[in-house]
């Protein structure tokens, strides 16, 4: 089977010379849910904006379910949902009015609609207010109101653009079973942007890490784990530890043979071992004679935010955005809030 | 211009409308302001009939006949001026994405928008014309005459929303586009034959209230209440608006297509 996305050499330059999207090349397969993971400001939300035909990319092809995004927007238009960040439902109109709205957007007949909206609104738990101005709603509510928006033309593949951002626990928990359900009972292909990284490795068959516009790496969460070999030391040097100490510290760590791997991160050093807990006395014994004295020292199993963060060097962080984007998220904040 | 396009505006249209039904402060006002107008403005000006050289000015035999008409653009004016605003809310709200993303017609957009908006100035210009009726003024026309006066309205109002949602596309803000449509409305208002006459204007107002549109559409709904069906004011009135009209719609669903790539 052809993969349902297919990308090659997608490049977004924004006049002003940044480069959103730096020559990426992926493939998503049917059926599967894919992670795309990255800093504000990565590229995440400029990818699925080319993606879905809401921006021209400056160069570089995709196909989406065979249909070329430039030449054949339409197409590409009704096989695809997409969710965006925004909430975007509309709040003067009632949640039944704002999926009617939606199925005759997509051209839906109207018989097929009601019965659509009602089976719907069932499964996302909002019949009892399905009559009730969105106003009203919390934010979780709109949320679910907004996905089942987006499937409701039941399109093979769905773009979840941060669906649980600022939403609390129980409702992220909500509303991950509610899209791994529909997923199951429609069996369409999720591309999925997330901030949380355990949802990710829990929820995504693969994850592709974009930093700066470049995929850094595409895997399982499985085998991204698995790249470290085991666990992670964090080690941290005390206060007043000059330079050429610490780098001769680093330097004999990374000669012995239970680290497979050694990587200094601000002022943190994260040492990949197979087995953390004996390797830390021998990492002890080793620096000792180096007069370096340890501040803090932590062994944890390997988490996907350690691979992000060994794949891109910091951790997921806010970045500067333009002045647009920062009213969006203000106006989204509120709305999730309220 | 085909089939889908159409169905895809309507359903524009049908959320514009919605919107509009559930904002009862807003129809409550669209109703008080005009009746504020013509009560108020109307008695103040009665004295300008009485006397007979502002009276042939006016052409008319009562400050409200004239009035009447201008009151009505006023309110489609105002109504419509401000069309782009809910371009700008869509976008910022992610719901114009939304939209984008769905296989609509990218010109149904602003076209549904545009409708709903010359809609809420029809409503506005029947409710007004009822309060006028009561207080004495009545077509020379008759209810033929008024319907005429309908479509006139609805030009103009297509045409000064379009301009309100071309502007929206190049202004990214609230704040930006109500400074430029203020700096534009009431000037628009003044220099034209809509509360004064243009033979008590200075020359170089009159010139301006020749070439504005607003005029245009003043002046056959005039017509069509002091003095019948005079035909060559009417149809001048009503052939420009109609390019009016057209020329915007146009030039917005253009704007609009090249905001959104």
């Amino acid at each position: 089977m052809p993969p349902i996305v297919e990308v090659n050499g997608l490049t977004k330059r924004f006049p002003g010379g940044i480069t959103a999207v730096n020559n990426i090349t992926f493939q998503v397969h049917e059926g599967e849910i894919f992670g795309f993971l990255g800093p504000n400001g990565a590229g995440k939300s400029t990818t699925i904006m080319m993606l879905t035909t809401l921006l021209r990319p400056t160069s570089g092809r995709a196909h989406i379910a065979g249909f070329d995004i430039i030449k054949q927007p339409n197409q590409v238009r009704s096989v695809i949902g997409y969710v965006s960040q925004d909430l975007a439902v509309d709040d003067n109109l009632t949640g039944r009015e704002n999926l009617r709205l939606q199925a005759g957007f997509y051209h839906l007949p109207a018989r097929e609609a009601r019965a659509r909206i009602a089976e719907l609104l069932d499964l996302v738990g909002l019949n009892e207010r399905a009559d009730f101005r969105v106003e009203t709603y919390s934010g979780g509510m709109r949320k679910r109101l907004d996905i089942a928006a987006g499937l409701l033309h039941r399109p093979r593949l769905l773009f979840l653009d941060e669906p649980t951002l600022g939403l609390d626990i129980q409702t992220r928990r909500e509303i991950w079973r509610y899209v791994t359900g529909l997923q199951q009972s429609f069996g369409m292909t999720i591309f999925l942007t997330t901030h949380y990284l355990e949802e990710a490795d829990v929820l995504c068959d693969h994850i592709a890490i974009i930093d700066q516009g470049v995929i850094k790496t595409i895997d399982t969460p499985g085998h991204l784990k698995a790249q470290f070999g085991g666990d992670i030391v964090t080690l941290r040097f005390a206060p007043g530890t000059s330079q050429e100490q610490e780098a001769l510290a680093l330097e004999s760590i990374a000669r012995l043979d239970v680290v497979s791997n050694i990587q200094k991160t601000g002022d943190e050093v994260m040492i990949i071992t197979p087995d953390g807990d004996r390797t830390v006395p021998v990492v002890f014994e080793t620096i000792q004679p180096l007069d370096v004295s340890v501040q803090s020292v932590t062994v944890k199993r390997p988490s996907l935010d350690d691979v992000y963060v060994a794949v891109t060097g910091r951790h997921l962080r806010d970045e500067v955005i333009d002045a647009e984007a920062s009213r969006r998220a203000r106006i989204r904040m509120r709305r999730v809030k309220s | 211009m085909n089939g889908i396009m159409l169905v895809d505006a309507y359903y524009v249209y049908w959320r514009e409308m919605k919107r509009l039904s559930r904002q009862k402060t807003r129809i409550v006002m669209s109703v008080i302001q005009p009746v504020v107008w013509l009560v108020l403005m109307g008695n103040m000006m009665t004295g300008l009939t009485n006397n007979p050289f502002a009276a042939r000015m006016i052409g008319a035999d009562s400050y409200l006949d004239f009035m009447t008409p201008g009151i009505m653009i006023m309110s489609a004016l105002f109504g419509s001026v401000f069309g782009g605003v809910s371009i700008i809310w869509d976008r910022q709200t992610g719901f114009l994405n939304k939209m984008l993303a769905a296989p609509i017609s990218r010109t149904a957009i602003p076209l549904g928008k545009m409708a709903g908006i010359a809609s809420q100035a029809a409503l506005q210009v029947i409710v007004i014309g009822i309060i006028a009726l009561l207080l004495g003024v009545e077509f020379a026309t008759g209810p033929a005459g008024f319907l005429l006066a309908l479509v006139i309205i609805i030009l103009f109002s297509f045409g000064v929303s379009g301009i309100s949602l071309s502007l929206a596309t190049i202004l990214k803000t609230h704040e930006s586009l109500f400074a430029v449509m203020n700096f534009v409305t009431l000037p628009m208002m003044f220099a034209s034959n809509a509360i004064f006459p243009k033979a008590a204007m200075p020359s170089w107002l009159e010139l301006i209230a020749t070439y504005n549109p607003l005029s245009h559409a003043v002046t056959p709904i005039r017509t069509l209440i002091v003095q019948g069906w005079v035909w060559d004011r009417i149809i001048n009135g009503l052939v420009v608006m109609a390019l009016f009209a057209l020329v915007m719609i146009i030039v917005s669903s253009r704007q609009f297509k090249r905001s959104v790539g």
